[in-house]
């Protein structure tokens, strides 16, 4: 392959990987990739790789000043051409085709779908007040009188006798995406509310779940997709461990937020 | 399968997303290094003095950014040069740790996650570790340390007029248009070098994070083991072969390790990886290679090791 070709084709590899980072950004398809300290420099490197690519795609032919007496080329890779380009271009074409935005069960799994809050390895800064004043000070109340909390609040309460004891019983509403539940749901009564934790992308993200008690058949939710739930909550012990659970009044689904994951603070 | 299928893209985006901006940066600035650095210019820095001379050239990353991949060619450049290689081989050991880029990504990757002590700790074992290196290489005879073809290149005091891949500004009198297009034609080779390679590390931690890849359970397995945390986890850096300024953020995703393990695989990684092995072997005797590698293993898997009781004892 000639100089010329291979640089040719090199610069159409990185304005391949240019435009992927380009086109997520821009359709916000990024937002469920990256946490929000990355999507500029993801962008800001979508466009360096776009001037890299387009400078030595336009200046491909010309000759530089670094062309030796024996004629071989400077700009060459270390690897054979297509080596590269099966390996900058494979996995990522594979990637784009069937990538879904989301995990499957089975990945959320491993991720902490279905561990106890006591066991999580989730830290955050986000604590809750601890009056109930300041409570319903800072959480909107919803129409039936429910208090809306953030998922990741829920979950964390209980690892905190203060919290526990001032959600101990309270009416709360809050947004999360419903999955069957595993463990300890032979009646099958009972589902799992969860959303992701993300520190910096994806691949790190860890679930928050909560159980949710219907003292019946669940209602038809789609699996996996969006749903806000009221009812009251507890913390009772379900396999010897303490854990969250929502005895629901009503659930609905719901379209996805804006923002799909938490993110660290 | 189309769960693999769908978790593998997912992560392996994700990844690439988080990564590729840092590769970019640091191929850049290595392909402006490479193309208006006089590769003299390192030499004239160090200190005749042979301990002081290998310290300076463990804290030269810093100051000339480089990573693993690029590295190489350009300490063969400059031990051609004369550069001596006891300071080179602390330089191309400590430089993909050393250098800003690689501090920055350290700390974006692990914010929330003890940022300031992973990076500190990270950049402090790498120079240690480098510098005892170079100390010790000082002290050995070069046959044992370089390949023959280039002791005899040092023998016959053999300048290429303009040539190899680490050349420098000083090839002549190039008009700063040849000299941009250099610096980009550079970059570019840097960034599809590092690129495919860190697309083979992106794909093996895709599927071990998603629990694709069979080992990815004894990895799991191992994650709470004091020493065999750190001894798979240096195993999985070498055979990933990431990128310095990029595998802080695979690094920082093996939630089920201990932090003085990440700190095994942050530090070995871009000392020695199955790239490396192969980019060492033009400059190095292969014998000096596998020594090196047990060196390494055992040194900074003893050190993590002490690392992660001290700051378990002293939370």
């Amino acid at each position: 392959m000639s100089p010329k070709l291979s640089r040719i084709l090199l610069s159409l590899a990185v304005l391949s990987w240019s435009v992927t980072l380009l086109y997520f950004h821009t359709s916000g398809r990024i937002t469920r990739y990256l946490a929000p300290d990355f999507r500029l420099i993801c962008l800001i490197g979508g466009l360096g790789l776009a001037v890299l690519g387009i400078f030595n795609l336009v200046m491909a032919g010309d000759q530089d000043g670094h062309a030796c007496e024996d004629g071989h080329d400077h700009g060459s890779s270390d690897l054979p051409t297509t080596v590269v380009l099966l390996l900058m271009l494979v996995p990522l074409g594979l990637s784009l085709a069937w990538s879904k935005d989301a995990y499957s069960s089975g990945a959320l799994a491993r991720k902490g779908l279905y561990e106890t809050p006591s066991r999580s390895q989730i830290t955050t800064t986000a604590a809750l007040p601890i009056t109930r004043e300041d409570l319903e000070k800072s959480h909107r109340k919803t129409a039936d009188g429910s208090l809306e909390f953030d998922l990741i609040e829920l979950f964390l309460a209980t690892g905190d006798r203060d919290q526990q004891r001032l959600l101990d019983g309270m009416k709360v509403a809050t947004l999360g995406r419903i999955v069957d539940e595993r463990d300890h749901n032979a009646a099958g009564t009972r589902k799992r509310l969860y959303r992701l934790f993300m520190t910096c992308c994806a691949a790190d993200s860890r679930a928050i779940p909560i159980i949710l008690e219907f003292g019946k058949t669940p209602p038809p939710l789609p699996d996996n997709g969006w749903v806000r739930v009221s009812g009251t909550l507890g913390f009772p012990i379900v396999g010897g461990v303490m854990q969250p659970v929502l005895t629901v009044d009503q659930a609905s689904a719901v379209t996805a937020p804006a923002e799909e994951s938490f993110q660290r603070r | 399968m189309p769960d693999a299928r769908q978790d593998f893209a997912f992560a392996f985006l994700s990844l690439l997303f988080e990564g590729a901006p840092f590769i970019l940066l640091g191929t850049l600035i290595s392909g402006l290094l490479d193309v208006y650095l006089p590769s003299g210019a390192m030499d004239r820095l160090l200190p005749k003095n042979r301990i002081g001379a290998v310290l300076v050239a463990g804290l030269l990353g810093a100051i000339f950014p480089v990573c693993e991949c690029a590295v190489v060619p350009v300490i063969r450049r400059l031990v051609k040069k004369g550069l001596p290689v006891s300071c080179a081989l602390t330089y191309m050991l400590a430089a993909p740790i050393l250098n800003p880029i690689t501090a920055l990504s350290t700390w974006k990757a692990f914010e929330g996650q003890d940022a300031g002590l992973m990076t500190a700790s990270r950049l402090l074992l790498g120079f240690f570790v480098a510098v005892g290196v170079g100390l010790i290489v000082s002290r050995m005879p070069l046959a044992a340390v370089l390949k023959r073809k280039l002791i005899d290149d040092l023998d016959h005091s053999h300048e290429p007029t303009c040539c190899g891949s680490s050349c420098g500004s000083d090839c002549g009198d190039h008009s700063s248009d040849t000299k941009l297009l250099s610096a980009f034609r550079s970059a570019l080779r840097d960034f599809v070098d590092v690129g495919a390679y860190f697309a083979i590390g992106v794909t093996l931690t895709a599927l071990f994070n998603t629990g694709i890849a069979p080992g990815a359970v004894w990895l799991d397995d191992v994650a709470r083991h004091p020493v065999g945390a750190p001894m798979a986890l240096m195993a999985l850096a070498y055979i990933l072969s990431l990128c310095s300024t990029s595998d802080a953020f695979i690094a920082a995703t093996l939630h089920s390790f201990s932090n003085g393990a990440k700190l095994a695989f942050l530090v070995f990684g871009p000392m020695l990886d199955v790239k490396l092995t192969f980019l060492y072997q033009t400059v190095l005797r292969r014998r000096f290679i596998v020594l090196l590698a047990l060196g390494l293993f055992v040194s900074i898997g003893g050190l993590s090791i002490l690392w992660q009781l001290w700051f378990s004892a002293h939370p």
